[in-house]
């Protein structure tokens, strides 16, 4: 027996319970029979199993009208699943015939739909997005900047040509 | 001839009444065990078995036989137990522990004990059962019911939980394991 004298052997523990419950092959068993031989701790543990776990059951006889109210709630609560299942069933098979058909024809007219509202709400695209707009339009735009200062040149030109003779004149 | 719960299942496939309400019969009491195994309380574990059955007529067409009918339905059946005991946990504790103790009492077999002071012990054991019961995992709870209160092979158990056998055992002796601490005193 290994640790204290108390305790049961840990690696036993398992084995300790499937041999209360007979769930060992016979090897097994008789490894755990001859080891309790020798171990009072594991002896103790069986002890206090056999007498523990067979209390945590608690024995339920009701009584025959028990019995016959389970059986007539149950035939009752079967039969209005049968009417609940008999009502689906009656629905679908309303379908069953033209499943197909029907299934067709509703492609059909959700393609024309789609075709006929599509010619009428759509339109391609005519103007640029907002983006490329303003790539294009800021070339432009940087010209027209340019020529404006262009435009102030010529100005300045035109005073120092027309201030030219009186300097001339003054010199 | 008494024909197998598999024939039955077929024939009930193919719309027979007769033949699940022949598989009601042959399994009502042991499904009405195991509820009450996790509920504790006779009408309850009516409703709950009761359910069992009721969700297994409706999802038969979904039984392919490559397991027993037996561990199929037992299957639903646990499920459903697992369920309730969610449900109720979720439920405020005041209520609860009035709710499990208003269970155990009355339905324990006091009545053949002597003494006074035997009926007390027997009451509080069976309270303190109870409760080291709904303290184990839904799982180790399910394995020890299905083991100690049913006595079921550990292969059925598996086949039931859908686990190895190796998982059961654990779960087994985890179970054993914490009632044995739990319920010492009364060793």
């Amino acid at each position: 027996m290994a640790g204290n004298e108390n305790r049961t052997c840990e690696k036993m523990e398992e084995d300790l319970v499937l041999y209360y419950y007979k769930e060992l092959s016979g090897a097994q068993q008789t490894q755990v029979e001859t080891h309790i031989k020798d171990c009072a701790p594991c002896r103790l543990y069986l002890q206090e199993m056999a007498s523990i776990l067979p209390s945590t059951v608690m024995n339920d006889d009701p009584p025959a009208t028990f019995w016959t109210d389970y059986n007539r709630e149950m035939r009752l609560k079967l039969s209005e699943v049968r009417e609940k299942k008999a009502w689906w069933q009656s629905l679908l098979g309303l379908l069953q015939p033209w499943p197909r058909p029907a299934f067709a024809m509703a492609a059909v007219v959700v393609l024309a739909l789609t075709v006929t509202l599509g010619k009428t709400f759509w339109r391609p695209q005519e103007s640029p997005p907002d983006d490329q707009a303003l790539i294009e339009v800021l070339p432009v735009a940087e010209n027209l900047e340019f020529f404006k200062n262009m435009d102030v040149l010529d100005a300045m030109d035109f005073l120092e040509n027309s201030d030219t003779p009186t300097t001339k004149g003054t010199t | 001839m008494k024909l197998g719960d598999e024939q039955l299942v077929s024939q009930a496939q193919k719309g027979d009444q007769a033949a699940f309400e022949e598989l009601v019969q042959r399994h009502q009491q042991k499904a009405y065990r195991i509820a009450f195994d996790f509920a504790r309380d006779r009408e309850e574990a009516k409703d709950l078995s009761q359910e069992a059955f009721l969700r297994a007529y409706t999802h038969l067409s979904n039984f392919d036989g490559r397991s027993g009918f037996y561990t199929w339905f037992y299957r639903i059946l646990v499920n459903i137990c697992l369920d309730y005991k969610r449900r109720q946990k979720r439920a405020p504790a005041e209520e609860f522990n009035e709710t499990i103790e208003n269970q155990i009492e009355p339905s324990h077999p006091t009545g053949n004990l002597v003494t006074p002071d035997q009926q007390v012990i027997a009451g509080q054991l069976s309270r303190k059962v109870g409760e080291a019961l709904e303290s184990l995992p839904p799982k180790q709870r399910t394995a020890f019911i299905l083991k100690n209160h049913q006595g079921l092979s550990i292969r059925e158990i598996a086949e039931i939980m859908q686990t190895a056998e190796g998982t059961v055992k654990v779960h087994l002796h985890r179970a054993v394991r914490a009632l044995r601490e739990d319920l010492s005193e009364f060793a």
